[in-house]
């Protein structure tokens, strides 16, 4: 009603007398400290957090914080652009929190980032070659002891079963004279050389677990700080071939798979973060495996979806409207106590649930007398997913209606009154049409939640029961669920794939949200 | 009178509803053999034991102090910057708005678990050059929160704003006051309830929060109570549902005060209203 | 009134400006440099930090080893506790750069940790690895390579209420025959406690019905030359794993009633502690339960059907790791081999939580204290690690999914195969 028709006339209200608080009005004295207290302030923040970027060498990050600086200078010290001031922090919070995390997973949808790709081609080398060092079966093991020359590092290597001690670089091995041996046969010190400590050896711990003593057949490398032994890489990467070689097999890179590939499609299982374009959003669209199950479990998701904010909101309203009534006595306790669901951790009380509904010795089956297998059948587990969800979250739609239905203002119930609606009309004509115009972006965004809430289903039932014909979709999986499985399996994960198809599942909630939202009062207020 | 009864029996089966699964995590809380039976509600030998170890052995009040702290400075953090987004999104006509008020709410709907590796990174980089707010800092794990929160609770606050008739802060400004004091000395009062609840929300959101505070506070000191109960349960072969149990009573306690506390503020706005309107 | 407050306080240094100035910056940067983070510890660049991740009880007992070492050497330590899904937090915070130098964890993540390039190979003599169990020298071992210092073993094993039925039961079908006389008798309200949910959903468990399943003759994957599983030899869908699932419906709901949906790790559990079943498969974990409840039990192996292969459990083995993009990789080696891998730590462990330590010597010193450890010990005899392989991550959903089909009574073979094709698929897609 009212709400429809301010908002023009407010808008050249407001326009104007932010002009006149800029023009006409010289600026106080307490507007002129408030303001050189703000530019002190943003200017302050600005080069406390520019220090390290620029230390650092991260242009980037200057660049973003210099951003950052002048949105904040131009909004807090101009007169004008009035609602950026108190947008701003909120417009901050979200890029960097909300924003940069949706377009950061976006972009892993171009790649085929996943366990076994998750670094660079680089870092895929290093591993394989490390991981290929095997110990000379029955070489001797050294005592080592860190050393420098000339600030060069040094292994000195005491054998104890030959009684030899030598002086290792990238050089070679060279025998030496001239030590003192301490506990356990270790070199304490010796002629020429500066042991490091502990603590000084660990600071070059790079250096030292990248040094090989080249050695006949293979080479002496350190195994902590103490000990060293022989030891040979099974596995070399070449430059010139682009390949790994060794064992007698050639692996060579193939920059599609961002892995290396030998002659008989075997590949090393340490792999690289390569682009893959746009062949995980086609796959998810077009590989059978992935899109079989879609439309059924789309179906069910969206039912359930509007489903749990209908009955959270219908009993949530139902609640608070028993409490409004100026005779009703007890409301906070009583309100106190409906609050609790939601006071607990939602994951905890879901495990619970999942135990009430067992079908031997669950509470419900033994409170009711029933044999009934919850969990076990397609209806009876959807219908146990939906009373969960109902328990959780009709609190939440409790309290707000309880806070939507303080701000209706009495003189419109008693205009009713005396225009003599009954009790039933006024609800129709009045509270409710006020309460869904408070509620209905929550219901919105309750239905945003609840179209992906994993938890609410992967704790009580993981999707299924699954039709045991197919264990790929089961009766209660929703598209996060069953995208989860198929991406994730059980602990592996490809975030390629997995960005790719939440993608999609977040395009289908966005649609679906700005529809629902297109049909509410709240957005025609909007307009 | 015969309305009160109808009212008091309706509010019986609601509050059954709502407690009698709580019941149950109260016989677990009490159950000296440390799983979850689920067989009854009058365990066998009920007692504290599962509570003072709880208290001895693990740093629990540490847990509930962080818990507290987070919470509580992310609900009025959230608030905060909330009702100022919510204001200009009521009061003011500028382009973008529609679509920033669209964005508020589709943004969110981003699974969080996908979020965690971005996330990663963003915290990774903070770490790097502001460990005040980097990885487990309590700081930083707040900004993510308020973060999180804004948008639903842009929303909440601006739907009361909306009913909150212009007329007044009009009238405020005829007498020459500015958007600024127009804001504080009539909106804000008006709105107590809506920022009570809000509050209240972020607060329970927050202290229930698990997924991002076990990845972002793991250190011995800055661990909450999510995740520190959580580690109770964490082998899985070896659950101890009773420790467990009685941890998550403790946590609805703090819930439970803001909410006692807050109430007043709740009732309070109905009568502020009907003065002032 | 605090949210109250704080949110007009804010706004009131807006309204101070006179319609323009102050500044309501409540987010990002507005706090920041009058405040002291109580919680940041920024790794001090003055002395090495060696970070350890650990769950709850391995950290508490690690700490004074981690400590000592740390004094002795100079450096400082830094136990951290990670509560849940330890494997994931690792990879993400390792690929960040913000992961730990020593990793406490379980065997079978290996083959995913080496894959992406996250753990460095142990080099031990032949001697200290004989110092090992065989299990736990094998389970650590993955393409021919040591990847983790073993510290404990798990392995399932029946307990068995000796007040209820005093004998060991030579097969699973007198077990099943035993409880139901039980049963019958008004004894017990189950025949058996076999987990055969998972705690964490409502899904079979692989784990727990690995033992009946080889024992029927079934087989997830051969093994390689080197003792790797294979994953070209994929054993679900074969005759022999029809055959050994119509062994284990035989027993479900729609046959013996023995084996349910219903029981999961935890109320098999709570059965066997209140009397109520005489038998319990679990592992050492549930020991401490069955103490608390007084129960008088025996431990012996999972027996195997009536003419079949035996039950070969599945090990658990708990290991440390040295992370390969940890900042101190030589500092970690050295804390790892020679500090974690000492017997006192292995004995400190296991007096934190029964578990059959890995370590020969400490094997001994738990047997001398506890005598079921020897049990379980025997129990693990005809165990098999966990394969570590990344491939069985294409296994997990679609056998449980199976276990939960086949105990419930449906069609045998068709589930049998449209799990083998499932977990085919998968591994199409993983390999």
């Amino acid at each position: 009603m009212t709400v429809t028709r301010t908002p023009a006339r407010h808008d050249r209200a407001g326009t104007r007398s932010a002009r006149r608080g800029g023009v006409f009005r010289p600026a106080s004295a307490r507007a002129v400290t408030a303001r050189v207290l703000a530019l002190g302030l943003i200017i302050g923040v600005a080069l406390w957090a520019a220090a390290p970027l620029v230390a650092s060498g991260n242009w980037t990050g200057v660049a973003i914080t210099a951003l950052a600086t002048g949105a904040a200078l131009y909004a807090y010290l101009t007169p004008r652009r009035l609602p950026l001031k108190y947008l701003l922090p909120t417009t901050f919070l979200l890029l960097a929190f909300q924003v940069f995390p949706v377009v950061h997973t976006m972009s892993l949808a171009l790649s085929n980032a996943g366990d076994g790709h998750l670094g660079t081609k680089q870092e895929a080398i290093a591993a394989i070659e490390t991981s290929s060092v095997r110990r000379e079966p029955g070489s001797a093991e050294f005592r080592l002891t860190v050393a420098v020359k000339d600030d060069a590092l040094v292994f000195l290597l005491a054998d104890p079963a030959k009684g030899a001690a030598y002086a290792g670089t990238a050089d070679g091995l060279r025998r030496i004279g001239g030590v003192t041996l301490g506990p356990g046969g270790r070199i304490t010190a010796a002629e020429g050389y500066t042991v490091l400590t502990t603590a000084q050896a660990s600071a070059r711990g790079t250096e030292i677990t990248a040094l090989a003593v080249p050695v006949k057949g293979g080479a002496i490398r350190s195994q902590g700080l103490t000990r060293a032994y022989q030891g040979r890489a099974a596995l070399a990467y070449d430059a010139a071939c682009d390949c790994v070689t060794g064992q007698g097999t050639t692996w060579r890179a193939d920059e599609e798979q961002g892995r290396f590939v030998a002659a008989d499609g075997s590949a090393l299982p340490q792999g690289w973060k390569v682009g893959v374009g746009l062949s995980n959003l086609a796959a998810a669209l077009t590989n059978p495996k992935i899109n079989a199950h879609v439309a059924s479990v789309f179906a069910w998701n969206l039912f359930y979806a509007v489903a749990v904010v209908a009955l959270t909101a219908a009993l949530g309203v139902a609640g608070a409207l028993v409490f409004h009534h100026p005779r009703m006595r007890g409301v906070r306790f009583y309100r106190t106590l409906i609050v609790l669901p939601y006071a607990m951790p939602a994951f905890a009380m879901l495990l619970v649930w999942r135990d009430l509904f067992n079908t031997d010795f669950g509470l419900i089956n033994r409170l009711f007398g029933l044999h009934t297998d919850w969990l076990g059948t397609p209806l009876t587990a959807r219908l146990s997913v939906l009373l969960v969800q109902l328990w959780l979250g009709f609190p939440y739609m409790f309290l707000v209606a309880t806070g939507a239905l303080q701000t209706i203002p009495a003189e419109y119930m008693e205009a009713a009154q005396v225009d003599g609606a009954s009790a039933w009309q006024r609800f129709g004509k009045v509270t409710l049409p006020l309460l869904l115009l408070a509620l209905a972006p929550l219901l919105v965004s309750s239905f945003a939640f609840n179209f992906n809430n994993f938890n609410g289903i992967f704790l009580v039932t993981s999707g299924g029961p699954f039709p045991s014909d197919d264990p790929t979709a089961g009766a209660t999986d929703l598209l996060i669920t069953y995208t989860f499985r198929l991406a994730f399996g059980q602990e592996g994960a490809r975030y390629g794939l997995a960005s790719a198809m939440s993608i999609y599942v977040y395009l289908i909630v966005a649609v679906i949200s700005i529809i629902g939202f297109r049909r509410t009062r709240a957005f025609k207020e909007v307009t | 009178m015969r309305v009160v009864a109808w009212r008091h029996a309706a509010a019986v089966l609601i509050t059954a509803f709502a407690v009698l699964p709580i019941v149950f995590v109260v016989s677990a809380a009490l159950n000296p053999v440390g799983t979850l039976s689920s067989s009854g509600l009058l365990p066998r030998g009920a007692g504290f034991g599962n509570l003072v170890r709880l208290v001895e052995e693990t740093p629990f009040w540490t847990w509930y102090r962080n818990s507290v702290v987070v919470s509580g400075l992310t609900a009025v953090l959230a608030v905060a910057v909330s009702a100022l987004a919510a204001y200009a999104f009521s009061r003011f006509r500028f382009a973008g708005r529609r679509a920033g008020l669209v964005t508020l709410l589709v943004i969110q709907a981003f699974p969080q678990f996908l979020a965690i590796v971005p996330l990663y990174v963003i915290f990774s980089a903070i770490s790097d050059n502001w460990p005040v707010f980097g990885l487990n800092s309590v700081w930083g794990v707040v900004l993510l929160y308020v973060g999180g929160q804004v948008g639903v609770n842009t929303w909440l606050i601006k739907g009361f704003f909306d009913s909150i008739p212009t007329e007044l802060d009009d009238a405020m400004r005829i007498d020459g006051c500015t958007h600024n004091q127009a804001f504080v000395r009539v909106v804000l009062p008006l709105a107590a309830p809506v920022l009570a609840i809000s509050a209240l929300l972020v607060f329970i959101a927050t202290i229930n929060e698990f997924l991002i505070a076990s990845v972002f506070l793991t250190g011995d000191d800055a661990r909450t109570l999510a995740v520190g109960l959580f580690g109770l349960l964490a082998d899985q072969r070896n659950a101890n549902f009773g420790m467990f149990a009685a941890g998550t009573l403790l946590t609805a306690v703090p819930t439970v005060l803001v909410f006692q506390f807050l109430q007043r503020y709740i009732v309070h706005g109905l009568t502020a209203g009907a003065v002032k309107g | 009134m605090p949210a109250l407050g704080l949110a007009m306080c804010l706004a009131l240094t807006a309204c101070g400006g006179g319609g323009g100035g102050g500044t309501a910056n409540g987010g990002a940067d507005g706090d920041a440099p009058s405040s002291a983070a109580p919680a940041a510890s920024p790794a001090g660049s003055a002395a090495a930090t060696l970070t350890i991740w650990a769950d709850q009880k391995r950290s508490e007992t690690l700490k004074p080893f981690a400590e000592a070492f740390a004094k002795e050497n100079g450096v400082t330590a830094d136990i951290v506790v990670v509560a849940q899904n330890q494997q994931q937090t690792f990879v993400t915070a390792s690929q960040a750069g913000k992961g730990p130098d020593v990793l406490v964890g379980a065997h079978d993540w290996i083959g995913n940790l080496v894959q992406n390039g996250l753990i460095d190979p142990i080099q031990m003599t032949q001697d200290q690895l004989a110092g090992y169990v065989d299990v736990a020298r094998k389970a650590v071992t993955y393409d021919g390579q040591v990847y983790g210092v073993p510290y404990a073993v798990e392995n399932l094993a029946l307990f068995r209420n000796t007040g209820l039925a005093p004998e060991a039961p030579k097969t699973f079908d007198e077990l099943v025959a035993t409880g139901q006389k039980l049963k019958a008798a008004g004894k017990v309200k189950e025949i058996v406690g076999y987990p055969i949910s998972q705690q964490n959903g409502q899904s079979g468990d692989t784990y727990h019905m690995y033992p009946l399943y080889t024992s029927g003759g079934g087989h997830l994957f051969g093994a390689k030359p080197d003792g790797d599983p294979d994953p070209a030899d994929m054993g679900v869908g074969t005759p022999e794993s029809i055959a050994a699932f119509e062994r284990i419906a035989a027993l479900g709901e729609k046959g013996a009633g023995a084996l349910k949906r219903s029981f999961t790790s935890d109320n098999a559990a709570a059965m066997f502690t209140d009397g109520r079943t005489a038998f319990l498969v679990a592992g050492p974990w549930r020991l401490a339960d069955a103490r608390a409840a007084g129960v008088k039990y025996d431990v012996t192996p999972v027996p195997p059907f009536k003419g079949g292969e035996p039950a070969r459990g599945f090990v658990g083995v708990q290991a440390f790791f040295v992370a390969a993009k940890g900042r101190n990789r030589a500092l970690a080696q050295e804390f790892v081999t020679n500090t974690l891998a000492s017997p006192e730590v292995a004995q400190a462990l296991f007096d934190a939580e029964p578990r059959m330590p890995a370590l020969k010597t400490a094997l001994a010193y738990a047997s001398g204290k506890d005598p079921d450890v020897a049990k379980f010990e025997a129990a693990a005899r005809d165990g098999v690690p966990l394969p570590a392989i990344p491939q069985m991550v294409a296994v997990w959903g679609p056998f449980n999914n199976l276990i939960h089909a086949v105990v419930k009574g449906e069609p045998v073979e068709p589930a049998v195969k449209a799990a083998g094709k499932a977990i085919t698929e998968q591994l199409g897609k993983t390999g």
